[in-house]
């Protein structure tokens, strides 16, 4: 009996064994139906020109790119995308170029990290808002040390000594990870392309943002009386904070705009497109 | 002789069961030599960007003959111009629109080498999509950040495995390609597109 079953059980293991590599290899599987296929994807032969069906699966993991896409506000997003184009080209570019050319690196690096750091408070509610208590928990670790040892960020020994990389979460990705869909495509003013879903998620970042709370506490900028273009002393400090981030950021990443430009058959569906499988990859994260 | 029994059929099913498991790595050797190899053309072409001694021609020249055994750039035309208009056009058609497609990619994956300073390529796991189908995570690693590329290769039958899509921060190259496409064949007929691709090596951008 024992004897009997004990064949039974090596008979399966041997089969098994034998069949076990074809069950799991995709390669292996349904290779036959696949070589009507493959004849007509190979390279270097005039046959991929010839083909006529496409049942080599390549259709289904692209979006055929003839649905409609809802985009109501297409005229005036092409015209701000323009509009921002310009100002990129003309104004942001030269002077990110200038201020390259003046500050050395390191302090580049030490002012992005500075505002970086400051951004902490968004990344740690949204981390926990995704219920990523880790993530959230190396956000706080960062901020503490980074603020302390790494003189209020502009250094980030978390990364350098312990390889803790920030974990870029927005209000946006929040919606997102609750399933809350993008919207139709909103071209913002200055800070680009954007959908209804980030546009509004913007609000609530900017109310944890430590920039927007930026007292005007004689003692942080020059003494400045009264108004100044129109403008607060306080929101003009705000401004000029939020200047120098964007043209820190822009000079770390000269050219890199232009690059990705070259890839645009048309500027605003490629920038759209370009923007919406970005978000969606973050939100997957 | 029970015990005996037992402990023989007990060593046949460990062996066998060790052979069971051994044996899944027939294929796990085929996905880590596809990462192998993708590191190794990375790392030709890093080579040739640092090399200083060589001229920019001969940095590009030597950069498109490392790419060209890995990129299916035929395959990308078709991909990015999808199956409805790739159907709707004649078998010389599909060739000129082929050659214009990939001169412009070359020529874009030429001018994003331009921006390369000192980043490092980290090649991280290759992995296994679906059946012939594997992507090869790296890291485009500069001093302040990291970005995500993910080469993807299918399993071609004379020329083993080639990348027929490249996803950057998420981003698909053949998927943007294709929107737009679609997108200006909306409104302009393919012959335009052409001329547009033929006229200007930009496509008027």
């Amino acid at each position: 009996m024992l004897i009997q079953s004990s064949k039974i059980i090596s008979f399966f293991v041997i089969i098994s064994f034998f069949l076990h590599p074809l069950m799991l290899n995709p390669l292996f599987a349904q290779e036959e139906s696949n070589e009507y296929a493959q004849t007509h994807s190979e390279s270097e032969t005039d046959e991929e020109f010839d083909g006529e069906e496409f049942d080599d699966g390549f259709e289904d993991e692209f979006e055929s790119g003839d649905e409609e896409i809802f985009d109501p506000l297409s005229g005036y997003n092409s015209v701000m995308t323009e509009f921002n184009d310009g100002f990129y080209i003309f104004v942001l570019d030269p002077v990110a170029r200038g201020y390259e050319w003046v500050m050395p690196d390191l302090a580049q690096r030490g002012v992005k990290n500075f505002f970086h750091n400051l951004l902490f408070p968004i990344r740690f509610v949204n981390n926990a808002l995704q219920l990523k208590p880790i993530n959230a928990g190396e956000e706080l670790f960062r901020f503490v040390l980074n603020s302390t040892v790494g003189i209020f960020g502009l250094w980030d020994p978390a990364k350098e000594w312990f390889g803790l990389e920030a974990h870029e979460e927005d209000f946006g990705q929040t919606l997102g990870y609750y399933g809350i869909g993008g919207g139709f495509h909103i071209v913002l003013p200055f800070l680009g392309p954007s959908n209804l879903r980030d546009m509004f998620s913007l609000y609530p970042d900017m109310q944890i943002d430590p920039v927007y709370y930026f007292d005007n506490r004689p003692y942080n900028f020059p003494k400045m009386e009264g108004e100044y273009l129109g403008m607060s002393r306080q929101s003009l400090q705000q401004t000029n904070l939020l200047m120098l981030k964007t043209v820190n950021q822009e000079s770390l990443r000269i050219g890199q705009y232009e690059n990705l430009k070259k890839d645009a058959i048309e500027l605003y569906p490629f920038l759209r497109d370009v923007y919406e499988q970005n978000r969606a990859k973050l939100i997957e994260e | 002789m029970q015990v005996h029994q037992k402990n023989i059929t007990g060593r046949i099913v460990v062996i066998l069961l060790i052979l069971f498991f051994t044996s899944s790595n027939l294929f796990a050797d085929e996905v880590s030599e596809i990462r192998t190899m993708t590191k190794e053309k990375v790392d030709i072409v890093i080579n040739i960007l640092k090399d200083k001694s060589l001229s920019k021609d001969e940095k590009k020249e030597g950069i498109l003959e490392t790419i060209d055994g890995l990129f299916d750039f035929n395959l990308m035309a078709r991909l990015s111009l999808g199956k409805k208009h790739w159907k709707s056009l004649t078998k010389e058609k599909r060739k000129e629109f082929s050659n214009l497609f990939v001169e412009r990619l070359k020529l874009s994956y030429l001018e994003k080498l331009d921006l390369y300073t000192d980043e490092e390529v980290i090649v991280d796991e290759a992995r296994l999509t679906k059946k012939k189908r594997v992507e090869v995570l790296t890291y485009l690693v500069t001093k302040d950040d990291k970005k995500e590329m993910i080469y993807k290769l299918y399993k071609t039958k004379k020329k083993g495995w080639m990348v027929y899509d490249v996803d950057v921060l998420g981003v698909s190259i053949v998927q943007t390609y294709r929107s737009q496409f679609s997108g200006v064949l909306k409104k302009e007929t393919m012959e335009q597109l052409m001329e547009r691709m033929r006229s200007s090596g930009d496509l008027g951008a």
